[in-house]
């Protein structure tokens, strides 16, 4: 067989003429629409997050409700008299396809600031192109302690961050009584394993008698039987899951189905916020009776007046309970919208000094960013947090039995078995 | 016990594996090439059981029946469209046809996988199990309820499908076709008629194979990718082109599976079925049943 | 033969044309966004002549070309990570890992054909990228590790990945008429007839392979260079699909097939952005279509509409050879 038809004809000047021009002036007609941005027209503001595989879809979608409702009530007065626009893109959750998302955003919208993100990864992409556009970057859900050591002035963070959630993990646990062993499983990710290894050091130094173990566990894999298996012989006193769906639902559900949850000698922790997933109950059964989950967001916490607004706005509309991501990303827009207000113009020099210094109420606590280097860099310190053990098949997030929250002792007595 | 327990767990997993394998072997014995869409015929028998047993309420029986019928329905679709082709048009399209069908069926999976997205959304849909039993205790050796009544149907479809295959009437076509399909229409059978049952029959048995697990795995648009992985190595292993090997190659893998998960790595458990399809490749390329060389 | 070197020369004084046209891009465009597009542009490009060389000069149909570029990546990514070296040290540490694997592979897989040459190479592409995605001591794990960017400037990261474009083009200009690339050609039209003719087979396969990996390692770690960021998305499978389609589209077993190829599906990945969320949707469908319906390509597209139109007298011998080939 032969594949090679001799071509015919010198027909080279022409073809790649034609080839050579095509290409120009596709690239040209595109160079040329530069944006331009009006300045009494709306103030855009770009968001870019998963809306599509491999990426968290799931995540994504809150984040951007979360972002639809903030601004929704932010132009009911508007900044600066102005609207805000949001122009969203698609990061499908891989760091190539975010960072030129966030260029596409800057470039081709003009975008006065970004915000939205909520997967490490591509958040350690896009902060590289806000930093050399100098354009301030609200890291809506990076949990990853590397985001803030990379140090730039561009990035604020309004959420939780790892180490922060390994020590409130390991503050409830050292309080429960009769605790011996411990199982932690994480996703082969920085945040499952920062976290795992994170929450071990807590322990050796504040409960050193607990026997700790973490294994790795693969988020793309769909059976976890063998390391169920184990667990079961081991029978260790608390297992817990540092993983994101849906990899973390399947775990959870086999752990079930093997009898290890819900039971008097295992207790659950998950630590990776999913009880505020919208498909939670869909998807997990009886292994989440008795679990203990971390949370961001408990109706037992106290809202600010804004973020009453977000969460009835939330239940009217997508007739749900809203998840933290929701609060997050309300709070990602308030922030740059105050920003705006402050700075009075969208300068990016003039936003980022005024975010530096901010004191804001937002949906749940006051924003302030902390100015010291390394992992703390420009992030919330005191992101309030919370952890819960629900106790029913189906339970509403309302009825979940609150167990602790930073300076409040765990509340043993409420916590069945 | 424990050694015991693995076997079980393992064996279980590779009847959902063989469903899978099954039909890829089919697909390759007629045609030669490899068929790259075969886990969204998975993912598609996924949706249709949660969607239909979960959303609608109906009964699990016909919530599995329609998973096979959409699965088989998608698969003869596709069959028609872009895989008739190969066999129809022969001159220009016998040249490149390995490329022609990764590519196509390729660009096929990626379609579905975000169609799936884009439609159903990215919510992972959780079906109800086949049992209120949660859970089946011999001795020490415990296994989930679900699992175990899907794998038992699962290993009496199997038979079904070997006994249709190797006895049946149609079963002696698509073996006759597989082994010389210009001779095969010399002697009367229709060739495009068998091609479309082998579509039909894979795509049923890959949906029904998803249907069964989405009570464990839940349906999620991409669901159906390590599996369809998992069936090329199941293939090679038996030798391509060869049902019972399929069959005994998916219960193999299950089981090496579960062993090398619990003693050498959890991370890993995806990782070890490539390893042995390399083996099996260079030691051995006819497969543990395949009769062919391995020069196609 | 000539008629082969003549059909080579041409198509390669082509693709330097295109490249030339390339080059002038930064004159004219200076969106740092839209240059990011032609390096990636230029990053897909590179594999899919690279990936061409294997499948549509030598008639291996391997799966794993994004595993080789992956291999490149975490190469010059760990290297950096966990030694500190430049990207001077690192890129040539990837370059000669990904050569000395790609060696190690060809080796193995030259008794094996078709599906069987695909399933061991996409077995191997996976395992690459399990190990690169749960190794997590070496490579951070599944979201990836950071690599210092090789200049801040992105002209400068333009035209160094288009230096790389051209030098690997001219290079396998080279190959392709010397005895090595008559070879190749040869083994891929008929193996045992090759042999026979005193063609060291396997030999000739090895080096493909490893020319091959080599070019896909040395792109991905300069990709990453300018990325950022090493992941274990580098070689998934989609990516895979990614080339293929690219040099499909473009006309496979051509020169300049997979250069056009790799822009046009990088700048339609981008472009089908404006259909919102359905960009990877219309893309997957492209991909079918193009397959089913234009089977050689837009090299063979042009070159058939430039034949109806002015060359009657040319094509027919052109359909003759054809026939008589099969």
């Amino acid at each position: 067989m032969k594949r090679v038809s001799p071509v015919a004809g010198a027909l080279m000047p022409t073809t790649s003429k034609r080839i050579a021009g095509i290409a120009a002036a596709a690239l040209l007609t595109a160079g040329l629409a530069s944006p331009v941005a009006a300045e009494d027209g709306p103030i855009p503001i770009g968001l870019s997050l998963t809306q599509s595989p491999p990426g968290a879809v799931i995540q994504g979608e809150e984040v951007l409700r979360g972002h639809l409702i903030a601004r929704d009530i932010i132009n009911e007065e508007g900044v600066l008299d102005r609207e805000i626009e949001l122009h969203v893109q698609d990061s499908q959750g891989i760091p190539e396809r975010g960072r030129s998302a966030v260029e596409r955003l800057i470039e081709r919208v003009g975008v006065v600031a970004l915000s939205g993100q909520h997967q490490s990864s591509v958040c350690l992409a896009e902060i590289d192109v806000a930093n050399r556009h100098n354009i301030p970057y609200m890291n809506t859900n990076c949990w990853s302690d590397d985001v803030r050591a990379a140090g730039y002035p561009q990035v604020f963070n309004p959420n939780i961050y790892n180490s922060r959630v390994a020590e409130a993990m390991g503050e409830a646990i050292a309080q429960l009584e009769g605790i011996e062993s411990i199982h932690a499983l994480a996703e082969n990710t920085d945040w499952g394993i920062g976290q795992a290894e994170e929450l071990g050091k807590y322990l050796a130094e504040h409960a050193p008698d607990i026997a700790y173990r973490h294994d790795l566990l693969d988020r793309e894999a769909e059976d976890f039987t063998p390391v169920v298996q184990r667990i079961r012989s081991d029978q260790p006193d608390m297992v817990v899951a540092i993983m994101l769906p849906p990899a973390a639902y399947i775990l959870m559900n086999q752990l079930a189905e093997q009898g290890v949850v819900p039971s008097d000698d295992t207790w659950l922790f998950e630590g990776g916020g999913l009880f505020s997933y919208p498909d939670f109950w869909d998807n997990v059964r009886d292994s989440a009776v008795n679990t203990i989950f971390f949370d961001l967001y408990h109706p037992e916490m106290p809202l600010s007046a804004f973020g009453e607004r977000v969460r009835d706005e939330y239940v009217e509309r997508y007739d749900g309970t809203p998840s933290r991501l929701v609060f997050q990303a309300a709070d990602s827009l308030l922030l740059i919208a105050e920003a705006i207000r402050i700075a009075g113009s969208t300068d990016g020099d003039a936003m980022i000094e005024a975010l530096q210094g901010i004191e804001l109420e937002g949906s749940r606590g006051v924003i302030t960013f902390s100015d010291e280097p390394g992992v703390l860099y420009q992030q919330w310190v005191d992101t309030p947090y919370v952890t819960f053990q629900v106790t029913e098949l189906d339970q509403a997030l309302e009825d979940t039995v609150f167990v602790s929250a930073p300076g409040v002792e765990v509340n043993i007595e409420a916590l069945a078995r | 016990m424990m050694t015991l327990e693995l076997i079980l767990q393992g064996l279980v997993m590779g009847v959902f594996y063989a469903m899978m394998g099954i039909g890829l072997t089919l697909i390759f014995g007629i045609l030669k090439v490899v068929y790259f869409a075969h886990g969204e015929s998975f993912m598609v028998g996924a949706y249709t059981y949660a969607l239909i047993a979960a959303l609608l309420g109906l009964p699990l029986p016909i919530a599995l029946a329609s998973a096979v019928v959409v699965g088989a329905l998608l698969a003869v679709i596709v069959e028609r469209l872009l895989i008739r082709p190969l066999y129809e048009k022969f001159g220009d399209w016998q040249q490149m046809r390995d490329e022609y069908a990764i590519i196509v069926t390729f660009g096929l999976s990626l379609f579905l996988i975000n169609a799936a997205n884009q439609f159903l959304g990215p919510y992972p849909y959780h079906g109800p199990a086949l049992t209120d039993i949660a859970r089946f205790q011999f001795g020490d050796i415990i296994i989930g309820g679900h699992r175990l009544v899907a794998g038992l149907l699962g290993l009496l479809i199997l038979g079904g499908a070997l006994w249709f295959i190797q006895r049946s009437f149609w079963g002696k076509q698509i073996r006759a076709v597989a082994q010389n399909r210009f001779g095969a229409s010399i002697a009367g059978i229709d060739t495009r008629r068998v091609s479309a049952l082998v579509f039909m029959l894979s795509g049923g048995l890959a949906a029904l194979s998803g249907a069964l697990l989405v009570p464990l795995f839940h349906a999620q648009p991409d669901v159906g990718m390590v599996p369809a992985l998992k069936s090329f190595v199941i293939v090679v292993l038996g030798g391509m082109g060869s049902p019972i090997g399929a069959i005994i190659g998916g219960l193999i893998l299950g089981v090496l599976e579960s062993f090398g998960a619990f003693y050498v790595s959890y991370a890993y458990r995806d990782t070890f079925a490539f390893v042995i399809l390399i083996a099996v490749l260079l030691l051995r390329p006819q497969g543990l049943f395949g009769e062919r060389a391995r020069e196609v | 033969m000539n008629a082969s070197h003549l059909r080579t020369r041409r198509e390669f004084l082509v693709s330097l044309v295109f490249l030339a046209a390339v080059a002038a891009v930064p004159l004219f465009v200076t969106s740092g966004y839209l240059l990011g597009i032609v390096i990636v542009a230029m990053y897909y490009a590179l594999l899919a002549i690279a990936w061409n060389l294997l499948a549509g000069y030598t008639g291996q149909f391997s799966l794993a070309p994004t595993a080789f570029a992956m291999i490149g990546a975490y190469g010059t990514g760990m290297a950096s990570y966990h030694f500190g070296l430049p990207p001077a040290v690192g890129v040539p540490i990837a370059i000669l890992v990904s050569a000395v694997i790609g060696m190690g592979l060809g080796r193995i897989v030259v008794p094996l054909r078709g599906p069987y040459l695909a399933l061991t190479t996409i077995a191997f592409a996976e395992i690459v990228r399990h190990v690169a995605r749960n190794a997590h001591e070496y490579t951070r794990g599944d979201f990836g590790m950071s690599v210092p960017l090789i200049s801040s400037d992105r002209v400068m990261a333009f035209y160094l990945m288009l230096a790389l474009l051209v030098a690997v083009q001219v290079g396998l200009y080279f190959l392709l008429r010397s005895h090595a690339g008559l070879y190749l050609q040869a083994i891929r039209d008929d193996e045992t007839a090759a042999a026979g003719r005193g063609i060291n087979v396997i030999f000739w396969k090895t080096v493909a392979f490893t020319v091959s990996g080599a070019i896909c390692g040395f792109a991905g770690a300069m990709y990453v260079h300018f990325s950022g960021l090493a992941s274990p998305d580098i070689g998934h499978i989609f990516e895979t699909g990614l080339v293929l389609a690219s040099v499909v589209i473009g006309g496979i077993g051509t020169m300049i097939g997979p250069l056009v190829g790799g822009f046009i599906v990088q700048f339609a990945a981008e472009g089908f952005r404006e259909f919102g969320l359905r960009h990877m949707l219309v893309f997957a469908a492209m991909v079918i279509l193009f397959v089913r319906f234009f089977r050689q390509g837009l090299w063979g597209l042009v070159k058939n509409a430039w034949d109806r139109l002015f060359g009657q007298g040319a094509a027919r011998p052109a359909r003759q050879v054809k026939e008589a080939g099969e």
